[in-house]
């Protein structure tokens, strides 16, 4: 009788930790396997820094700058475009630079255009320490409303992250 | 050994049963709920009307109702047999063509006796939805329920169409009903301005600088409030709606200020070189709870309207960035899986504005956007999981929910 019990113990107690018998099917080694798809590159959309993030969004002669997950500290591998904006912001003259702050679509409703605007704020303050007076630019964030990428990649949620730089119109 | 095995299927089932889920929920007031079966008698059948009442008498809380359908005559009082034991009978009939006409009858199920009855007339069948939750509410009413009129409400919206272009759109509580009410450009942040519905906030990008509108939805006539650089989002009311919160940067960083309407007046209630966002009015509006990343990550804090302390209300998660409030009661949403990217969830969480009697609302998915209902009964939110998007409501006193699925891309903010 002990053992009658023992042995229903001992099936109850490990009744609930079986594990799934591993799928024997479908084995990828002998299928033919096909390459992930190839990128299509829009030249008009490229700016090259140097610093191997070289898309950009911006337009009339600037360049995006681009932030860290949650971040709006601008990063060193973007002092080359800040130096290249804050030339082009020192001729344009007595015309107005619009600083768009973005994020990507991780975040909701107003934290993210919070966040999008400290991006523009970043931006604004480097021109400054730059030397660029920054009494004619004006900053908008967009928060998430303005992706340039929709799929489902770091790279592409990284080109999201961004400030673009314009003259206003 | 009777004893040691006792012992032992004792904690076989503690380790193996309970282990599924830590919260043991009792319902003790099933009992309590009024037994209801629908019968359609109606010339035809219309599905999804069906469906609305029966969501309606769900997420009362007052009803256990059938979901079976019955058909039967909608003018006689006979009761099917099989129907008697339950509390009381809807009898119904929907006309459509001309406009949609709703009759109904409540009948006591033992008896067969008549105890409500009531005619709706609406020219618009887009409406239909809104027939039905004012049946509920009424039926719901002469009973002497707790109110539930919330469920006649507008909830309003706003989606991404395209980059820079939103729509802002008015549904019924079950999103059945939608119309765009907003259209052309980037307009965001819909926020009721009035009790009864008819005007709202909200922001507008058309200029250089994001603008804040009131508009009447009835009449289309719009007027500015103000305009501020970077960001404006007018994120909460005043009960007597003559104040509003409003999220504005003027130098750049996102702090909550309180307008006077009548005055114009603005008041600046944080003061933060960081992100501070969401303000909603506590504590009979002499506090108001915000989200802010001052402690290095977004947070629900505390702070008075016009006393400088500031005071976290929530102690965990590393990721609180939405909120709502009413009275003082507070509603959030924690992130609590750490990626980075992809998918996160997201748990809604009820606490009180000084942070006690925190209790998780939900325990799976991505749980978003919560609002409050305008008698802080019921939370709305946005819930996102591997079967897709839907809008959810969780009635706080009966813990009674309901999920509606909605195939609508990006939803930016809502209001309800």
């Amino acid at each position: 009788m002990k053992k009658i019990y023992i042995s229903t113990i001992a099936l109850l107690m490990f009744s609930g930790c079986a594990q799934n018998t591993p799928d024997a099917g479908g084995n990828i080694a002998d299928a033919n396997t096909l390459t992930s798809d190839t990128v299509t590159l829009d030249e008009n959309n490229m700016f090259e820094d140097g610093s191997g993030m070289n898309y950009n969004s911006s337009s009339d002669g600037f360049a995006s700058v681009y932030f860290d997950f949650d971040g709006y500290s601008i990063a060193p591998s973007m002092e080359k475009r800040m130096r290249h904006n804050a030339t082009k912001a020192q001729s344009a003259g007595s015309r107005q630079v619009k600083l768009e702050g973005n994020c990507d679509e991780f975040g909701t409703d107003e934290y993210n255009y919070a966040l999008g605007l400290k991006r523009a704020k970043a931006v604004k303050d480097a021109l400054a320490d730059q030397g660029v007076d920054t009494s004619n630019v004006v900053m908008v964030s967009f928060g998430e409303s303005s992706p340039v990428c929709s799929e489902t990649t770091d790279a592409c949620y990284a080109q999201n992250r961004r400030v673009d730089l314009r003259l206003v119109r | 050994m009777r004893r040691l095995l006792l012992l032992l299927l004792t904690l076989w089932f503690t380790t193996n049963l309970l282990a599924v889920d830590a919260t043991l929920k009792i319902e003790k007031d099933v009992e309590q709920r009024a037994r209801i079966a629908l019968v359609d008698g109606s010339a035809q059948h219309h599905e999804k009307f069906f469906d609305i009442l029966l969501s309606d008498l769900k997420i009362s809380g007052h009803f256990l109702a059938d979901s079976q359908l019955y058909r039967g005559g909608f003018s006689d009082s006979f009761i099917d047999p099989k129907l008697k034991s339950r509390d009381y009978l809807l009898k119904y009939n929907l006309l459509s063509g001309n406009g949609t006409k709703l009759y109904i009858r409540l009948l006591r199920a033992s008896d067969g006796t008549e105890l409500y009855k009531k005619s709706y007339s609406i020219p618009n069948s887009a409406k239909i939805p809104f027939v039905a939750h004012k049946a509920i509410s009424d039926i719901n009413a002469y009973l002497k329920y707790p109110d539930i009129s919330w469920i006649n409400r507008y909830v309003v919206f706003t989606r991404y169409t395209a980059a820079k272009t939103s729509e802002i759109i008015l549904a019924d509580y079950t999103f059945t009903y939608q119309k765009p009410i907003i259209r052309g450009g980037l307009n965001l942040f819909p926020k009721w301005a009035d009790a009864d519905q008819r005007t709202l906030y909200y922001t507008s990008y058309k200029g250089t600088l994001p603008t804040l509108y009131k508009i009447d939805i009835y009449t289309g006539s719009k007027s500015r409030i103000i305009s501020s650089e970077g960001m404006l989002v007018c994120s909460d009311v005043s009960r007597d709606y003559r104040k509003i919160l409003l999220t504005m940067a003027p130098h750049g960083h996102a702090d909550i200020y309180e307008m006077d309407l009548s005055t114009g007046s603005k008041k600046k209630v944080t003061n933060f070189n960081g992100i501070d966002v969401s303000g909603k009015y506590v504590d009979d509006e002499r506090n108001i709870v915000f989200v802010s990343n001052r402690l290095g990550y977004a947070n629900v804090f505390r702070k008075g309207v016009d006393t400088p302390g500031v005071a976290p209300v929530v102690y965990h998660g590393r990721n609180n960035n939405a909120c709502d409030a009413h009275d003082n009661r507070v509603v959030y949403s924690s992130r609590e899986s750490s990626s980075s990217f992809g998918r996160n969830t997201f748990n809604l969480y009820l606490t009180s504005s000084r942070g006690g009697d925190t209790r998780p609302l939900t325990t799976t998915g991505s749980n978003q956007f919560p609002r409050f209902s305008s008698d802080g009964s019921v939370v709305l939110y946005i819930k996102q999981s591997g079967r897709g998007s839907a809008i959810g409501y969780i009635n706080l006193a009966s813990s009674q929910s309901l999920l509606f699925p909605v195939s609508i891309n990006k939803i930016q903010s809502i209001d309800w």
